[in-house]
């Protein structure tokens, strides 16, 4: 110790000299950093009220509540967050998860307020003073993801493959990839509601992740009891609501739903879905047609203790599935996986018999308690542009159904299809898979009017026709079908460049001065199907209240004006497979309400 | 006097008589002693803490640890909350210093979960714990002057800590509870010119740590008052599982970065700081050449650090993460020593157990209640800030 | 540290020998050769610190896990030394005598689980939970989030709807 000890701490006095370093007016003068974690803000419009907000948050401080003007519909609750910052810690979790990006927090610090009730608000709803500050904490970038938006890539035939077979082009999950891709689910929700059927798709995928796909295959059942066929070929509108898909790509809810199915063998479904004895309830139905909407409706009935016999023209059950939908996309041994089951829970089918000529529907509604009709879309519609008449123009529905059955249809080396749906799809590849089994090489033209961004068909159905040497050149309007020497030359078609009116009517327009020539000798059309109600007398016609478009008018549990008759499937919503499912359990429901009420 | 104090052992006359272990046998009865409290208010650098003090004249006789005032049962609260609901929550296990927790609980969950944190997010993490271990060093070095009535010296401090809490608020968002590192990552990188800014402060801070020189390592009181107090014996060291600068005070080569080097450490050059009289005024030494070590490494980092890079691995979905049966440790080095989580995993997406082990959990009870017998009672809020005591990681 | 597991393993009967890269090796071993084994790991092999005690309550084997980390500070390597004792009437030795300080994680161990360490100093004061008089709450079966809502009140004015129910209360009500 020294005397140097004793002075230098003296030193501190020159601090008396320097400037304060306190800010005056920090409100003003001191803003947030450009990150700072400060008050919360939402964007509305983006926002969809999927509640991922709400799991992250460790403080429960988020609630979702109905907001008004918000209406809830497809891929929207109608929730909104409220954060109650009586809990809040501000870490920003629920800004880096939030699935569409509308959350945010600004740089906002300061707020005084009376009433500590008011600091319970919904941002975006309550107004406050920074909802139009920019800064402030966003979801960091880049490659900063709490789930990964990229899908598990599912594996098909390669183009050589499969472009001459009809083997199953989709290969299906491994259990790897399947639990890799269960992982990505949010458990939202919000899908539950587009879907028809109203599937518990959060909970079956939850049952993929936990690997119980027992459990799985039994919350399948709840809602579809086609699924093998329904993880294959349904349209997944639920995949189109995902909420994962706002910033990344959407689940693969099909293919996961297919995953379950198939791991599950059939032997095993009874023990599973504990269906091995269902005590009769003495009443017996008809179900006419074994499509989708039958089939569900079969099932669900049979389950409530009915007798069921179903009715079908054809000589295999399936309907559409089995005849409008090619091999390659639905192999005949998974239809019967799931019909079989069906069978199983002791529902009597009788093939071969058509409604009208074998049996009268007046006979089955004396002969049974209730009667069930899906008789579905099988008549093709026509063009009816000039030459349409000749033989050698189809009707794509005719030529899968052929297809189908083993018979052989007439092929030409130059084809042309006309439509963009996903049946005309399916009739160009089978086609190109025909050509090139016996030409070598396929030769098939699909055209449509809508243009390529607005062709209804899956895009995947057309990049992989595409891939299998199918032409797709679609935005053209067929003008008239060229004949020479009654033989088919070609399609003459013009450009369309509207489909619909002012008044959203259809009526397409097209540009005359740019005309485009399709060569090929057959044509196959393919603009939709009609359905087919010949077998129903004018008597019961005459019951029945059918609306201006031809369709029959039924009440919300599917029952039409006569009582005993039901109608479901595509002839009444869709046309798809899963309205059919939805529409055949909501039917059995139905009627085991009327006939519970008429035998009191 | 104070000089007297370390040879207790040798004169007993003036303090009652002790048992075998030397504890002191004290009759209240005899009206020779009192009982005094000190605590549970903040006294300011350490917490919310009492201790329970028998005092005969004004030296301590015995001294007893009370915690329990900031206890928040987070080591359950972690049983039912998902991996990454965490992170949030366990910053607050150490006040002054929050980054240290994240960090053990996302590299535990990293090394558990297997996943490989890219390059860049690991200089960024290593930034951070040196930023951090330099705001809480700005606060301790002058603040333990403040014990002794110095409160001129930690009142400047903290200004020089919030300029680099300003940097923190620039680069994390927030400027206490940075909530920065977390499993898989960071969550952002540097903004555009930080690494000036954050060097300008570097700069204010060295002329800063000379006013510090100035007024307290050259200062007459401050020896007298600290140069022999509170010693601790070189065997009390792994006795008492003593670490970080208590233990280097003591002429132990301890500090996690370089006995267990994570994240780069390895390729950064620096040393320990080493004292060897084990007593306040060492302790402060120690610190205080932390605080230029700590300087300089953060330059080093700068300077080393890629310019850009992924900042998060890819983890699975971290609503659903479920983390395989295992269990670890993870330490680091904090600016009070070594700071070790131990993780079980049990395979679901919550963790089975974090323990949380830091440096006070033996420094603030066992270690303190020894070293203040016989201590003059002046001294015992100098001796328990040189030991660093933090609370909340005792309770937890 | 493989003839030290080697050596041990000739010695003691340990088992669930789980080695890593990233942290120590962890050995299992009965209760009641924790002291002689911890004993010569200190004095002969220098694994002179004690890291930290810890436990695990498994309730479903009905087993609580203490686990021993201890540090050798020369040759900078952790061991791990899992014991697994009853949950019910849990009890285990003390080793306050081979590190003082082991006293304070035995006092809270009693205090948060409810394992008795007879012997240890001050194991029966209360740690942190001054006038606590339920359950241990680190058990796995206090519940925490009932405790709460027991002796607190919600505050008012909170609810929130989940997704899924609520979209089908407004789109599908009856399906």
């Amino acid at each position: 110790m020294s005397i140097k000890d004793v002075i230098v701490p003296f030193s501190a006095w020159r601090k008396v000299f320097d400037k304060p370093v306190t800010i005056k007016d920090p409100i003003n003068e001191r803003p947030g950093a450009d990150r700072y974690r400060g008050f919360h803000k939402n964007d509305l419009e983006t926002c969809i009220g999927c509640g991922t907000c709400e799991v992250i948050c460790e403080n429960e401080a988020i609630d979702l509540v109905p907001v008004e003007g918000i209406e809830t519909k497809d891929g929207d609750s109608g929730l909104r967050p409220r954060v109650d910052y009586g809990r809040c810690c501000w870490c920003g979790l629920c800004v880096d998860i939030c699935t569409t990006g509308s959350l945010s927090l600004t740089n906002a610090y300061t707020w005084v307020e009376e009433d500590p009730e008011k600091y319970r608000f919904t941002p975006g709803v309550d107004e406050k003073p920074w909802d139009n500050e920019e800064k402030g904490w966003k979801k960091p970038e880049p490659n900063y993801e709490f789930y990964n938006l990229k899908r598990v890539t599912m594996e098909h035939l390669h183009p050589e493959e499969r472009s001459d077979s009809f083997i199953e082009m989709v290969k299906g999950y491994s259990k790897e990839q399947a639990e890799k891709e269960a992982d990505r689910c949010v458990e939202c929700g919000i899908c539950t509601a587009t879907c028809p059927a109203h599937m518990g798709i959060p909970e079956y995928i939850k049952a993929i992740r936990n690997n119980d796909l027992e459990e799985g295959l039994r919350i399948l059942y709840d809602t579809n009891p086609l699924p093998e066929i329904c993880g294959r070929i349904c349209t997944h509108k639920c995949e189109a609501v995902c909420t994962i898909g706002h910033r990344g790509e959407a689940l693969s809810i099909r293919w996961l739903k297919r995953y379950i199915a198939d791991q599950n063998p059939s032997e095993k479904y009874k023990t599973i879905l504990n269906s091995e004895f269902i005590e009769k309830n003495g009443k017996s139905i008809a179900i006419i047609g074994s499509g989708p909407s039958g089939l569900s409706a079969a099932h669900y009935l049979a389950l409530m203790g009915y007798e069921v016999t179903i009715y079908e023209k054809l000589p295999h059950a399936g309907g559409m599935m089995r005849y409008g939908i090619p091999e390659y996309r639905l192999p005949y041994d998974q239809i019967d996986k799931d019909i079989d089951y069906i069978l199983s829970l002791g529902v009597k089918i009788l093939y071969n018999t058509t409604i009208g000529k074998d049996i009268t529907l007046e006979e089955l509604g004396k002969k049974y308690n209730a009667v069930f009709a899906g008789t579905g879309l099988h008549l093709g519609r026509s063009t009816r542009i000039e030459g349409s008449d000749h033989k050698n123009v189809y009707q794509s529905i005719e030529l899968l159904r052929k297809i189908t059955l083993g018979e052989e249809i007439d092929l030409a080396e130059k084809m042309i299809v006309i439509g963009g749906g996903n049946v005309a799809m399916d009739i160009t590849r089978s086609i190109a898979r025909l050509q090139m089994k016996k030409y070598g090489k396929a030769g098939v033209i699909a055209t449509s009017l809508e243009t390529e961004d607005k062709m209804p068909a899956d895009r995947e159905e057309v990049v992989e026709a595409r891939e299998e040497g199918a032409i797709v050149d679609p935005g053209w309007a067929p003008q008239h079908i060229e004949i020479v020497d009654d033989k088919i030359k070609g399609l003459h078609v013009a450009q369309c460049h509207s489909l619909f009116d002012e008044e959203g009517n259809f009526n397409p327009q097209c540009n005359l001065d740019n005309l485009k020539f399709f060569e090929g000798t057959m044509v196959v059309e393919s603009i939709g199907q009609g359905m087919d109600l010949s077998y129903l007398s004018d008597d019961i016609k005459h019951e029945l209240e059918i609306d201006k478009r031809g369709r029959i008018k039924v009440n919300e549990d599917f029952q039409s004006g006569l009582p005993w008759l039901f109608i479901g499937g595509d002839i009444i919503q869709g046309p798809d497979v899963i309205h059919g499912i939805a529409n055949g359990h909501t039917a059995a429901k139905g009627i085991d309400t009327f006939l519970f009420k008429e035998s009191k | 006097m104070s000089n007297n104090i370390l040879n207790w052992k040798n004169n007993r006359d003036m303090f009652p008589e002790a048992d075998e272990d030397g504890k002191p046998i004290v009759d209240l009865e005899s009206q020779k002693y009192v009982k005094v409290w000190q605590g549970p208010n903040h006294p300011g650098v350490t917490g919310n803490m009492s201790l329970e003090l028998t005092i005969s004249g004004d030296e301590v006789m015995e001294a007893k640890t009370h915690v329990g005032y900031l206890h928040r049962g987070f080591e359950k609260l972690f049983e039912r909350r998902r991996y990454i609901q965490c992170f949030p929550t366990c910053i607050r296990m150490c006040v002054p210093e929050p980054d240290i927790n994240e960090y053990n609980l996302a590299r535990g969950t990293e090394v558990l979960g297997g996943i490989e944190v890219p390059e860049m997010a690991n200089w960024i993490r290593m930034l951070v714990l040196e930023m951090a271990r330099l705001q809480v060093l700005l606060r301790m070095v002058p603040g333990q002057a403040g014990t002794m009535g110095l409160g001129l010296a930690g009142t400047w401090g903290l200004y020089y800590r919030e300029l680099i809490l300003d940097r923190f608020e620039e680069l994390t968002g927030g400027r206490i509870y940075h909530m920065f590192i977390l499993p898989g990552g960071v969550r952002g990188l540097l903004p555009d010119g930080f690494k000036d800014r954050l060097e300008e402060n570097l700069v204010k801070v060295e002329a800063f740590m000379k006013d510090v020189d100035r007024l307290i390592y050259t200062n007459a009181v401050f020896k007298k008052r600290t140069k022999g107090i509170g010693v601790i014996p070189a065997d009390w060291v792994d006795e008492y599982g003593i670490m970080g600068p208590v233990a280097r005070a003591a002429g132990f080569e301890r500090d996690v970065r370089k006995d267990y080097p994570y994240l780069y450490y390895d390729q950064l050059d620096f040393g320990y700081n080493i004292a060897h009289n084990s007593d306040v005024f060492d302790r402060f030494i120690v610190r205080r050449h932390d605080v230029d070590t700590t300087v300089d490494l953060i330059r080093q980092i700068l300077n080393k650090m890629p310019k850009k890079g992924d900042i998060k691995a890819e983890t699975p979905n971290v609503l659903h993460w479920k983390i395989p049966k295992g269990e670890t440790i993870i330490r680091c080095e904090s600016s009070r020593g070594e700071y070790l989580f131990y993780m079980v995993a049990d395979g679901s997406i919550y963790p089975r157990r974090i323990n949380l082990r830091g440096p006070s959990y033996t420094h603030a009870v066992a270690v303190l209640e020894k070293l203040l017998i016989n201590a003059n009672i002046s001294d015992v809020s100098a001796i328990m800030v040189s030991l660093a005591t933090c609370p909340p990681e005792i309770e937890r | 540290m493989n003839e030290l597991i080697n050596h041990l393993k000739e010695r003691f009967p340990i088992y669930d020998v789980v080695e890593s890269t990233t942290g120590p090796t962890f050995v299992s071993l009965d209760a009641a050769k924790l002291i002689p084994m911890i004993t010569s790991l200190k004095t002969n092999h220098g694994f002179k610190i004690l890291v930290i005690l810890s436990t695990v309550d498994w309730i479903e084997d009905g087993k609580f896990q203490l686990t021993y980390i201890i540090n050798n500070p020369d040759e900078k390597t952790d061991l791990g030394i899992r014991i697994f004792i009853d949950r019910e009437n849990a009890s285990m030795e003390s080793i306050h005598k081979l590190w003082v300080f082991a006293a304070t994680f035995q006092r809270e161990i009693k205090e948060m689980y409810g394992i008795d360490f007879p012997g240890s100093p001050g194991v029966d004061d209360q740690f942190l939970l001054e006038g606590w008089d339920e359950m241990p709450p680190m058990r796995r079966d206090f519940d925490t989030k009932k405790y709460s809502e027991d002796t607190f009140f919600p505050r008012p004015g909170r609810e929130t709807n989940d997704p899924a129910e609520y979209m089908k209360q407004k789109l599908y009500p009856d399906e």
